[in-house]
């Protein structure tokens, strides 16, 4: 087949022209881009393979140029002994360009990993050249944040009516609130209070070490119900929660206390039971006292009528007299039983509480006497005249002076004092002896029907059970503090029942309100 | 003792001791040879850019154009190894065409197949300029296009 050679001749010489043009011109584009960014890979592995492909350019193009140009002027001779040069060189080229080619995946892989730190590189620069420029700004901000939290806590602590309280694992105080000093009765920097663990705070070990075992087993502990000892000797029940503090650093652990005293309320809820049961046996008291007290009229009335009609100093004389005797005692009992449950109402006399508080004393004196005891008597002048039911208040005097008495046996001192309180528009009354006091398990029963210490025949046990009724009767309370060896204090508060109307200042209470 | 290598190393010394032929030292390398080196040559570029093309889809770099210009660029490259290769193969490893000059611009092509078409993909493929070209083309589009892409993020990068 003869065919013109021209067409081939022509895209031979124009195409390894273009290709020798074209191949640098990448060569010169991807030295730019090294330019721009030594650093990358991946225009370092495209100039190596456009170096390839142009010094493959150049030597294939080269070569069929010469050809071209040495078979037009008939030098076929020659090109046959520079062509091995060429194939060879051409050769060399293809597997220097495929070569490199091949390391594209490595290539690419390093480039990323290279871009990821350098990224996370450049972030880290970012950060440090943010906290660079602005650290003293953030350092005062966090100290004014840290200074206002600080201050917030500290104020919670300082503040809160309970105990907060910071101990070490042993129960060594490390720090505590001013609450915790006042619910214990310490001054803060008490030296008394200074070598002192929590753990001497508590009335029963026992307890402590309940506590204890909690927050070790289980780091904390609610709401448990403990007495803790008072600087004064007395109890004050609290509820302790507590947890356990693990410590970060190499300080060791510690132990946060919350302390709610609950005494105050324990109290109040005692004497709301010692009322409501002693309300229970003043019902029953009552209901039984009706039902005695009609019999026992009818005994006496007719015990009475026999006597009426039978000669003096005979036998049947004194038995009647005896019966007599008897039937009045239980009408008497009776009589204080109704007293107690305030079945009856109080008559409105119009009396001076010191007056009725003398008159009381001089009674005893002269009946029982009372030589050997120092009577001091301190009566407030401002007590004003009340409407009180003058021979029932005196007898609750009588009662608790004679109980006094009983209790400071043969040598002691009582005293009788008297208060008011215009703004709560109640009088006060204090009887306080040095006696042997009361014992505590029997604190809770003296007010109870019967309940008494003495011997059998002494007393009835209705004393205090008819004083409290009386002065409940009046819309008052009696409440007692004691302590065995050291003596008791029976404190009377009176509602003011004025007769006079101009003390309207004063808080007016009724009988029956 | 591993009973495998202890035959193995029974197998060598046998080998060297018993199996031995005159050795030359130096191999001849005959004319040939060089037209084998340079087709393997083509095959070794051709799957180089095969590998390349197949990287650059499976990294989804193609999705950015200046690199699949660059992927087109390896797809020329391979037409034009394939070209060459044919060349080659059918006017000097197999001889099957013979190319006389009949005057200055005027060639006679024969062939011992006596086909037509075989003539005639024979003179197409001479033109290997027309695959060769474009492939440097692409690449140089391919690299203009990601040097434009640098320079548009660098100027992204250095904006406040």
């Amino acid at each position: 087949m003869i065919v013109s050679s021209l067409p081939i001749w022509i895209i031979d010489m124009v195409g390894s022209i273009l290709m020798i043009i074209f191949s640098f011109m990448c060569l010169s584009l991807v030295g730019t881009l090294r330019t721009r960014d030594t650093g990358n890979v991946i225009w370092t592995y495209l100039f190596w393979v456009c170096l390839g492909l142009a010094g493959f350019a150049v030597s294939r193009s080269a070569g069929h140029i010469v050809k071209q140009i040495l078979f037009l002027s008939g030098n076929e001779g020659l090109w046959s002994s520079i062509r091995p040069y060429s194939g060879a060189i051409n050769s060399l080229m293809f597997v220097f360009v495929a070569s490199v080619t091949l390391f594209f995946e490595r290539i690419w892989k390093i480039y990323r990993q290279v871009t990821k730190d350098k990224q996370a590189l450049q972030g880290v620069r970012d950060e440090l050249l943010f906290l660079n420029q602005n650290l003293e700004r953030l350092v005062a901000e966090r100290t004014k944040e840290l200074a206002l939290s600080e201050h917030k806590y500290r104020r919670i602590f300082e503040v809160s009516q309970d105990m907060i309280l910071v101990t070490r694992l042993d129960g060594t105080i490390l720090n505590m609130n001013p609450a915790g000093y006042d619910i214990l009765g310490y001054e803060k920097g008490d030296g008394s209070f200074a070598r002192k663990t929590f753990a001497d705070f508590f009335l029963n070990d026992s307890e402590w070490q309940a506590v204890k075992g909690s927050i070790e087993r289980h780091a904390f502990i609610s709401n448990a119900e403990v007495s803790l000892k008072h600087k004064v000797e007395k109890q004050i029940r609290v509820l302790v929660s507590a947890s356990r503090d693990v410590s970060f650093s190499d300080k060791e652990d510690t132990i946060h206390f919350f302390v709610r005293d609950i005494e105050q309320r324990r109290q109040i809820e005692e004497q709301i039971a010692q009322a409501d049961k002693l309300a229970s046996i003043g019902q029953l008291s009552a209901g039984i006292a009706h039902e005695i007290n009609n019999p026992l009229g009818v005994i006496l009335g007719y015990t009475q009528l026999l006597i009426r009609n039978e000669v003096a100093d005979t036998e049947k004389f004194n038995d009647l007299k005896t019966i007599e005797k008897h039937v009045r005692n239980c009408k008497s009992i009776v009589e204080d039983l109704l007293n107690f449950a305030r079945s009856s109402k109080p008559n409105e006399d119009v009396i001076r509480v010191d007056q009725a508080l003398d008159d009381a004393i001089n009674f005893i004196q002269q009946n029982a006497g009372l030589e050997n005891i120092e009577v001091e008597r301190r009566y407030q002048a401002a007590v004003p005249e009340m409407l009180l039911d003058e021979k029932k208040i005196k007898q609750v005097f009588i009662n608790l002076i004679m109980n006094a008495k009983h209790a400071i046996g043969k040598e002691g001192s009582l005293s009788i004092a008297t208060g008011f309180n215009p703004v709560e528009g109640q009088v006060i009354v204090k009887i306080a002896d040095t006696g042997h006091g009361i014992e505590e398990k029997n604190l809770a029963r003296i007010f109870d029907p019967f309940f008494t210490t003495k011997p059998t025949g002494e007393g009835t046990g209705l004393g205090l059970s008819v004083s409290y009724g009386i002065i409940k009767n009046h819309g008052g309370e009696i409440q007692v503090e004691s302590k065995v060896g050291k003596g008791s204090t029976f404190t009377i508060v009176l509602p003011l029942i004025s007769p006079h109307p101009r003390m309207k200042h004063a808080k007016v209470h009724s009988y029956h309100r | 003792m591993d009973m495998t290598k202890f035959f193995q190393k029974l197998g060598l010394i046998v080998s060297v001791v018993f199996i031995t032929e005159p050795a030359l030292a130096t191999q001849a390398h005959s004319a040939p040879e060089g037209l084998y080196a340079h087709q393997v040559a083509h095959i070794f570029f051709i799957v180089s850019m095969g590998i390349l093309i197949y990287w650059l889809r499976e990294r989804k770099l193609v999705q950015a154009v200046g690199w699949r210009y660059i992927q087109y660029s390896a797809l020329f490259f391979i037409l034009w190894n394939v070209d060459a290769f044919f060349v080659h193969l059918v006017e000097e490893q197999l001889a099957l065409v013979d190319i006389q000059r009949m005057g200055l611009w005027e060639i006679n092509i024969t062939t011992s197949m006596k086909s037509q078409t075989l003539l005639g993909l024979y003179y197409a493929a001479k033109l290997d300029h027309l695959l060769c070209v474009p492939a440097l083309l692409f690449l140089y589009f391919g690299l203009r296009r990601l040097l434009k892409d640098a320079e548009a993020l660098n100027s992204r990068t250095v904006q406040p």
